[in-house]
């Protein structure tokens, strides 16, 4: 049955080259191919120069991909421009890893939420205030703070700031770029919390790059492992973690300290 | 390598070519008849007439471009018959208001302008970089405030006022120096270093303002480095991590303005020159301004923009010896 | 603990107080470092685990008022001159940072710069320091040493990099090693890489090490003993093995669960495999 459903999103052979010379290209992406559904988080780990983020940046159509398809919603968006792509944009939203330098420093939290309100040009009766301040409350921060700029406060309160402005035109897909990483553990988990939370309760898909592997464990219900521009192995989340075939999935699954003190691994003699 | 310095002579070419161009458009056509400015006040309708006829301007537009284009690289004569003049490639413009190769008349005046340009250079990259230095080192103390509010006004003073105030100053009121007469260097040295003594400072203080308040944003951002506090964690003096990590990355973008600001120098410092009665390039463009003599306005400009093409492409190549990042990945 | 603790400390940190006009970031940190031994500090963000290291190299900044001592082989460390803290930085205490890339004077070939290092305690010819940094280089297993030393840092990837920072920790052979996040700004196989190299260049060295970091999972790979610090203060203080397996400390404990581990199997909704609605 699941055969016939349409993804929310699918990407089917991407490709992103960069020009680097007059004759020498870069392909920072090569082929990758996967889909997302309803309600459904697809972790996108790597390490650094594997791709994960021009893959992340094309799918939020933020940079064009050489070739491949993208399609939300059973419909392709690699050559929507304009209308079509403001209409697209309600549907996907991207909150980046550093809170700060993602937010205009310029601007209130009120205008910096309701941004993505104005760029799509919606109506609200009774003005944006009142959904910037649901959006506030939603993700755990204190409504009457509308009016603060983003440096007031703490980096896991800009983090969910930039999860609030995503969440305002209800998008369907939200696109997390390293959105944990700058944080410290105990916020990290607080986020992640949250971004489950609204999961459950919203439907929403996530798309969540990163390169902590047990980060992407807390979040995806599926995996797909990069390296140099390809997908090595995707799959369930249990099966690529459990049960990993990819020598680099192997390789990196390994690599990621666990809490186990030395005296205990027997490593010193 | 080879291939990169192939590169930028091919682009600096074309942009001389448009600077020519550009030139030509703004004076031979923009600005008043410069037969009529030859002629002078007895002129009559028909001595214009020859004079357009001896200068070409009678022909086409293009083709006065184009003769003007040739005549740098073959020559050119000006009129035909016993009154012909002849001018040697590379040919830039002849002054008929002097009667005199616009070039020659550059390449005459060069050693003057050349002689400012490179004292002041001297001057201005000493005290700039060493104000700007210790205004870093000493950031927000009495010295730092006092200097950079001296540099702002140094770049904020017009260049013939700080020229006027300090001829006023040193020479009728302080009487430290004779008002300045410039001999050549071979006679009087003393009389030659006093001569050329003010029009240096008073460039200098215009570029060293520059230089420091640059110096000081440098070297405070080196300061903040991470390479920096690696430095001291080694154990390095005070002096070695200032001296050997700060300053060659603080410095070296300094180099880049400063390859540029002296060939613009190059081109003449028309005030400066004016104000303390020397005969370089920039007075010879002051001069021909002051009678519309187009041809040598035209060649100073030229050159002054050569100058600083060539510059501009020294200045790369410097750069590449020094910052090992652009070195490397070039090669 | 036992065996160790009749012998003096490499290290010895007491009532350790640092306050900036702003405030007090250190709050009474005490802890001690025998040879061989590792002691990990683990912090959040603003928890004064870096702001201890930099007390350590007299590193601070001039308006940071230090109280309290911080004792080398039992020799007094704060208040000491620039001048005389000189002699011992870089050649008893040496020190890793975090980001190796910017760490590293991107004008200089890396050789100079652990030369440099050499030089700037033992002295010498600059020739007979660049084969020290040479050899330096190769004990952390850099390839081609001789050959890389005439690099600048821009020409090796981010671990490598990091191993010219330890080569150039380790050159005058130091008693004491600083690292403070040593490992953060790297991909994960290479900081198990560097985590490997500093396990065994300790083991060869026996010189006592400080490694800060806010990774518990990393700690608790590298450290004998653990100070957990928070706001400043030191809320918990142990073996590694105490720490954890039996934290005794709220936020310890708090730290602990948050870390994500690769073995947490965590409850998450339901994807909708059907087309349209529910």
């Amino acid at each position: 049955m699941s055969d016939t459903v349409t993804p929310l999103l699918a990407a089917t052979g991407l490709i992103k080259e960069f020009r680097t010379g007059r004759k020498e290209v870069f392909t920072a992406v090569e082929g990758v191919s996967f889909d997302v559904h309803r309600r459904q988080t697809l972790g996108i780990v790597g390490e650094s120069g594997s791709g994960k983020s021009t893959t992340a940046r094309m799918i939020a159509r933020l940079i064009d991909p050489t070739s491949g398809s993208i399609e939300f919603q059973g419909e392709e968006i690699t050559q929507r421009s304009g209308a079509a792509l403001r209409d697209f944009r309600s549907g996907v939203q991207v909150v980046f890893q550093d809170p700060y330098s993602s937010l205009n420093p310029r601007h209130t939290v009120e205008e910096v939420v309701s941004a993505p309100l104005r760029y799509q040009k919606r109506k609200a009766a009774g003005g944006y205030r009142r959904m910037v301040k649901a959006a506030m409350e939603r993700v755990g921060l204190n409504p009457d703070h509308s009016g603060r700029y983003p440096r007031q406060f703490s980096g896991g309160q800009a983090q969910r700031i930039g999860i609030a402005r995503a969440l305002i035109v209800e998008p369907k897909l939200v696109i997390c770029d390293e959105a944990v990483s700058a944080l410290d553990v105990s916020v990290q988990a607080q986020v992640l919390e949250l971004l489950v939370d609204l999961q459950r309760e919203r439907d929403i898909s996530y798309v969540f790059i990163a390169h902590d592997l047990a980060v992407v464990r807390q979040i995806a219900h599926k995996v797909a492992v990069m390296q140099k521009g390809r997908i090595v192995e995707q799959g369930p989340r249990d099966e690529i973690f459990d049960d990993p075939q990819h020598e680099y999935t192997k390789t990196l699954l390994s690599a990621v300290p666990s809490i186990e003190p030395r005296w205990d691994a027997g490593r010193r003699t | 390598m080879a291939l990169y310095l192939v590169k930028r002579l091919f682009a600096a070419l074309i942009i001389m070519l448009l600077v020519v161009f550009f030139t030509f458009v703004i004076f031979f056509q923009l600005s008043p008849d410069p037969a009529a400015s030859i002629c002078g006040q007895t002129c009559t309708p028909e001595r214009i007439e020859a004079i357009r006829y001896q200068l070409g301007l009678n022909e086409p537009f293009f083709t006065q471009f184009f003769t003007f284009l040739a005549a740098i690289f073959v020559g050119r004569d000006y009129g035909s018959g016993a009154s012909a003049v002849h001018c040697n490639a590379p040919c830039i413009g002849y002054s008929f208001q002097t009667n005199q190769d616009v070039l020659q008349g550059i390449i005459d005046r060069l050693p003057v302008s050349v002689t400012i340009a490179v004292g002041a250079a001297v001057l201005w990259l000493l005290s700039g970089v060493a104000a700007g230095v210790i205004s870093a080192v000493k950031e927000g103390t009495w010295w730092d405030k006092g200097a950079m509010m001296f540099a702002l006004a140094g770049i904020s003073l017009p260049n013939y006022f700080v020229a006027l105030v300090l001829q006023y100053l040193l020479v009728v009121q302080l009487q430290w120096l004779p008002f300045p007469t410039v001999v050549p260097f071979t006679d009087s040295p003393v009389q030659w270093f006093q001569a050329y003594l003010m029009p240096w400072m008073v460039l200098a203080l215009m570029y060293a303002s520059m230089y420091a308040r640059l110096t000081r944003t440098n070297v405070i951002d080196t300061l903040g480095e991470n390479f920096m506090r690696t430095a001291r964690a080694k154990g390095l003096g005070r002096g070695a991590v200032l001296i050997r990590h700060g300053l060659r990355p603080s410095l070296t973008p300094i180099v880049t303005l400063l390859g540029v600001d002296f060939a613009t120098l190059l081109g003449g410092a028309l005030i400066t020159e004016t104000v303390f009665g020397l005969n370089g390039v920039g007075r010879y463009a002051y001069d021909a301004i002051a009678v519309n003599d187009q041809p040598v306005i035209m060649g100073v400009t030229l050159v002054a923009a050569f100058a600083v093409i060539i510059a501009n492409i020294v200045v790369d190549l410097l750069y590449r010896l020094l910052d090992p990042r652009v070195r490397v990945s070039s090669s | 603990m036992s065996a160790q603790s009749t012998e003096t400390p490499v290290l010895s940190v007491r009532d350790l107080r640092i306050e900036f006009p702003l405030g007090v970031v250190v709050d009474g940190s005490s802890f001690d470092i025998a040879r061989g031994q590792t002691m990990g500090l683990v912090g959040e963000s603003g928890s004064g685990k870096s702001m201890t290291s930099l007390a350590i190299m007299g590193l601070l900044p001039k308006e940071a008022m230090t109280t309290g001592s911080v004792r080398f082989h039992g020799d007094e460390l704060l208040h000491r001159s620039d001048a005389s803290m000189r002699r011992t930085r870089g050649d008893q205490i040496a020190m890793i940072f975090q980001d190796p890339l910017s760490s590293l004077n991107p004008y200089y070939t890396v050789g100079f710069q652990i030369a440099e290092a050499y030089r700037a305690h033992k002295g010498g010819t600059k020739a007979a320091a660049m084969t020290k940094a040479a050899e330096a280089m190769d004990r952390v297993r850099i390839p081609d040493a001789v050959g890389r030393v005439r690099h600048y840092p821009h020409q090796f990837s981010g671990g490598m990099r990091q191993r010219v920072m330890i080569a150039m920790a380790l050159v005058c052979e130091p008693d004491l090693i600083i690292a403070d996040e040593p490992t953060t700004a790297l991909d994960v196989t290479v900081q198990a890489q560097i985590l490997d190299l500093l396990t065994e260049v300790q083991e060869m060295t026996q010189a006592a090490m400080l490694f800060i970091t806010h990774d518990l999972a990393v700690v608790s790979h590298i450290s004998d003993h653990v100070t957990v610090m928070r706001y400043g203060r030191t809320v918990e203080q142990g073996t590694a093995e105490q720490i954890f397996s039996n934290p005794r400390n709220d936020y310890t404990r708090a730290l602990l669960a948050a870390t994500p581990r690769l073995d947490d199997a965590v409850d998450l909704p339901e994807p909708i495999l059907t087309n349209g609605g529910e």
